[in-house]
């Protein structure tokens, strides 16, 4: 039935059009040039290290391979502070053995007698602390807990903490003493503390963040409050000889404190705000007279400051100054010392940078949480880096925004599309007042900078890193962001970008601090400890049931619906290869009628849909045979607008396929159910990034709203296996998933799919033949918006390549042989099309064509 | 003159049944005949072989090197 197959054959074109075109995108490293490869090379959609030279490659594999032997070091785990007790051998009684053969036995550590009111277990070897949450101490402990160790695993009644070298460096570097940590740890454990832990704590305080690198008037101090330890580095051979000579001997200052700082959009900002002004001024001035003098100086400025401030505890600050030059060589060799730097950025006595007019706009409140996390990065006055983790659809932005005004120097957002960016300005332009010609974005299509002498420039990661050929205007952009210093790099989804792109961004591009922004701080090749030294320790991670319970993001339910596959299928499942099994258990008739289940009793309720599916194939079928829109990577930018305005307004139009292009960047506040039937293996981060979809559900503040996030799992197949690791991290957050065998009345469905054994065999038939001609790869353009440059470049030949030649009757072509087109799966996004260009205000000339051959054919229908 | 083999009834799920089949069509010496969607009669002399590889087979679906298999 030749109309058939023209119908299934039309997206097939579009997939392969849309596939040469990205191909043209990333040229090799031996495509000549030319004036259009120039052009091409500045797609910024692929992270891929094809284009980096070998040396340069092989440099990174080194730097890595150091850090990986670095990061391995400070594990709690490792031999150095772990002396083992001899004394538990002695406890050794018939359940020993039970506990990691004898080893794990932990007996030795004696209950105190008041146990029972205590709320913490700690694990001697890994560090791991049990919080019992039901404790009536608990909430005092989680706040401390949160501040030293990171959290693993938060459900209801048991929260999980991980004590590691980088959490305890981020609870020194907001003030904790390695005294104060081990006492409170102490007065919380229902055992004394372990020896092993102690030694721990007392050697990651005692080195981390005693040493701190501030830039100050654009020269580097290396600074701390221990004037000793400054004497030991300044004698090491390789340290001492980069100090600057001349910048006298050590200099004594007093640390800055908290004091003036506000961050703006907090509750007690609206008052300080005319003092700080003030204040500010007055700073201002007096920095001007002593800019270029000898640091001493500056120290009496500091006092002066101080004094102003009135506050009690000063702490005095040595520190000596070395070249910018040598910055990484000292960095490295305060790390093999066991001395790790600690960078910060006392940005509100930077004077060389000039100051940025930004401000939040007055209206804007900030949350509990994200005040919080923004004071652990200004802790003391100066701008930390690090990462801030909050769930997806918290105000990731708003922090970002808020870091900006705090600081108010030149800032250079990174982020991983190019419609983020274009997200990225508009939320700048929404939160705050910065004037609209300071905030200038650098893409592929778009190159400005901004007016005035300094500014927020808004770009992509792989725009950065790009090492290819460029474009003239992208090279002199390039040049201009190297030149330049910034105050703050905001980093949007750190998660997703490897850790040698990030070597690449942050040795290029000079900025006093960074904030990395992220919803799911996991990497399934466990990279994300990298991180930690090359932006900064981890300052916050919000709790995601909290913030559900205060209504902040949306309570969502969980399930998991296992479909059985039909004998034939799974006949056709354990003969197929890998990709092939794939496919099968996405085409699960059962599954699809499951899908075809919840999306009817959702719609009846008034949700949203929006159904995710990695298989292409499975998402085109799903959709047409449902008569749904979708979305994929080879949609058009025009038709994807379309679609998502008619999700987003038509009440007709509930229910959205999606490819994983939307997985991540894509605002749908309407949508209040995901249904989920096919899926990246096992990944975590995909899980939790698809559930953000519906965290920000408009909905949510409604009494007794819940979202739903269903996962549609074949049985007895490898997604079950996948299944599981995907939820983990979730479930680590406290969700729990239930898990549905039987969907109540699913037979009795109105046209349910696939009810005839019949009907199942040809699914499966189609299926397989589909498939077996080279099965269509997903087309992964930058985002779910597409590219608007690419489209020029590739156009025209993938016109022509679409040629065919066949044999066939003049008659045939002619329509002569009776044949007519019919399009028996017509996808609904063509519905779309049609109500639209409908809408779309037509010329009388054309109006009247339409009424004249509408009357013709009345008539021919009559006659 | 009629011939006897020995053999046992097996009743199992869709799936299983499946993967017996499959494991069947190497050299077709386990089953002696497929009775329905869930019930097949195997030799007798085959079933401890048959069990093994089935672990095996569910094992492979399942990787339960991972430290779930405990949670049940």
């Amino acid at each position: 039935m030749p109309p058939k197959r023209k119908a299934v054959g039309a997206p097939q074109a579009g997939v392969a059009k849309a596939g040469r075109t990205s191909a043209l995108s990333t040229p090799g490293p031996a495509t000549p040039r030319s004036l259009e490869s120039s052009f091409q090379s500045d797609g910024d959609d692929d992270l891929n290290d094809d284009d980096v030279d070998e040396t340069i490659k092989r440099k990174e594999e080194v730097i890595a391979r150091e850090a990986d032997e670095f990061v391995n070091t400070w594990a709690v785990d490792s031999s150095r502070f772990q002396s083992r007790q001899d004394g538990g051998g002695s406890h050794r009684d018939g359940a020993t053995q039970f506990f990691g053969s004898g080893k794990r036995d932990f007996s030795y550590l004696n209950l105190k007698p008041d146990h029972d009111q205590k709320p913490l277990w700690i694990d001697p070897e890994k560090g791991t602390i049990i919080l019992e949450k039901f404790s009536p101490d608990a909430d005092r402990v989680t706040d401390f807990l949160v501040t030293i160790a990171e959290p693993k695993s938060r459900p209801h009644f048991l929260h999980e903490y991980q004590l590691t070298a980088h959490s305890l460096y981020a609870g020194v570097s907001i003030g904790l003493q390695s005294k104060d940590i081990i006492d409170t740890l102490d007065r919380f454990l229902k055992t004394p503390l372990p020896e092993s832990i102690r030694l721990f704590i007392e050697s990651c305080t005692k080195s981390y963040g005693k040493v701190k690198l501030v830039l100050n008037n654009n020269k580097y101090f290396v600074e701390s409050s221990d004037a000793e330890l400054l004497q030991k580095l300044l004698r090491d051979e390789v340290i001492g000889k980069w100090r600057v000579q001349g910048s006298g001997d050590i200099t004594t200052s007093y640390a800055p404190t908290m004091g003036g700082l506000v961050i703006p959009g907090t509750k007690d900002a609206a008052g300080v705000n005319q003092a700080d002004l003030n204040k500010s001024g007055n700073k201002k001035t007096a920095e001007d007279g002593t800019a270029g003098a000898a640091a001493t100086n500056e120290a009496d400025l500091y006092a002066a400051i101080n004094e102003e401030d009135d506050e009690d505890d000063k702490d005095a600050v040595h520190a000596f100054e070395i070249p910018e030059t040598a910055v990484e060589i000292v960095q490295r060799r305060c790390l093999d010392l066991g001395f790790p730097i600690l960078e910060e950025y006392d940005f509100r006595n930077d004077s060389n940078n000039a100051d940025l007019e930004i401000d939040l706009r007055p209206n804007t409140q900030i949350r509990p949480y994200q005040e919080q996390s923004l004071s652990k990065m200004f802790g003391n006055g100066r701008a930390k880096s690090g990462i801030i983790v909050l769930p997806c659809g918290a105000g990731k932005t708003l922090v970002g925004i808020t870091a900006a005004c705090t600081i108010k120097k030149g800032v250079i957002v990174l982020c991983t599309s190019s419609m983020s960016v274009v997200q990225w300005r508009q939320e700048f332009l929404k939160w705050s007042n910065i004037n609209p010609d300071d905030i200038a974005v650098f893409t592929a299509e778009s190159k400005n900078k901004f007016s005035g002498n300094t500014g927020i420039i808004v770009t992509t990661y792989s725009m950065v890193t790009n090492n290819r050929e460029r474009s003239h205007d992208s090279k002199k952009m390039m040049d201009f962001l190297k030149s330049r210093e910034w105050g703050l790099m905001l980093l949007d989804e750190v998660h997703v970008v490897p850790a040698d792109v990030f070597r690449r961004v942050i040795s290029s591009i000079k900025s006093h601090s960074k904030l990395g922004l992220t919803a799911t701080l996991l990497r399934e090749d466990d990279k994300i400890s990298h991180l930690n030294f090359l932006i900064g320790p981890k300052l916050y991670e919000a709790n995601w049931m909290e913030l559900s319970e205060k209504g902040h993001i949306a309570k969502v339910q969980c399930a998991e619906v296992w479909c059985p596959m039909p004998t034939e299928f799974y006949d056709e499942y354990l003969r197929a290869n890998s990709r092939m099994k794939r496919t099968l258990y996405a085409m699960n008739p059962r599954k699809f009628q499951a899908c075809q289940y919840l999306i009817n009793y959702h719609e009846a309720r008034g949700d949203k849909i929006i159904v995710f599916s990695d298989e292409l194939y499975s998402l085109k079928q799903y959709a047409l045979k449902l008569n749904k829109v979708f979305i994929y990577g080879g949609t058009g930018q025009a038709e994807r607008m379309q679609v998502l305005e008619n999700f987003q307004h038509n009440p007709q139009v509930n229910t959205l396929f999606l490819s994983k292009i939307g997985d991540t960047s894509l605002d749908l506040p309407e949508a209040t159910c995901l249904i989920q039937i096919s899926s990246h293996f096992g990944s975590r981060r995909q899980e939790a990034q698809r559930l953000g979809r519906i965290l920000r559900a408009k909905r949510r503040n409604d009494v007794g709203f819940n979202a739903f996030f269903y996962s549609l799992v074949s049985k007895d197949t490898q997604e079950m296996y996948y299944s599981s690791k995907r939820q983990a991290f979730l479930v680590d957050q406290g969700y729990a998933f239930k898990v549905i065998t039987q969907l109540a009345n699913i037979e009795n469905t109105p046209d349910l799919a696939f009810a005839t054994a019949q009907e199942r065999r040809e699914l499966l038939q189609r299926t397989l033949v589909d498939n077996e001609k080279g099965a269509e790869d997903d087309v992964e353009t930058d985002d779910l918006f597409g590219k608007v440059g690419r489209g020029r470049g590739g156009g025209a030949k993938g016109r022509a390549a679409a040629v065919r030649r066949m044999a066939g009757t003049l008659g045939e072509l002619s329509g002569g042989q009776d044949m007519a087109y019919i399009e028996q799966n017509k996808a609904a996004n063509k519905g779309l099309k049609k109500k639209g260009a409908a809408k779309a205000e037509q010329s009388a000339f054309f109006k009247k064509l339409q009424r004249e051959k509408e009357r013709s054919r009345a008539l021919a229908r009559q006659g | 003159m009629p011939r006897a083999i020995r053999g046992v009834l097996i009743q199992c799920e869709p799936a299983i049944k499946s993967i017996i089949v499959h494991l069947d069509s190497v050299n077709n010496d386990i089953i002696i005949e497929d009775l329905d969607e869930q019930t097949l009669v195997v030799k007798e002399n085959m079933v401890q072989l048959l069990k093994q590889k089935l672990e095996d087979r569910l094992k492979e679906t399942y990787r339960p090197e991972e430290p779930l298999a405990d949670s049940d």
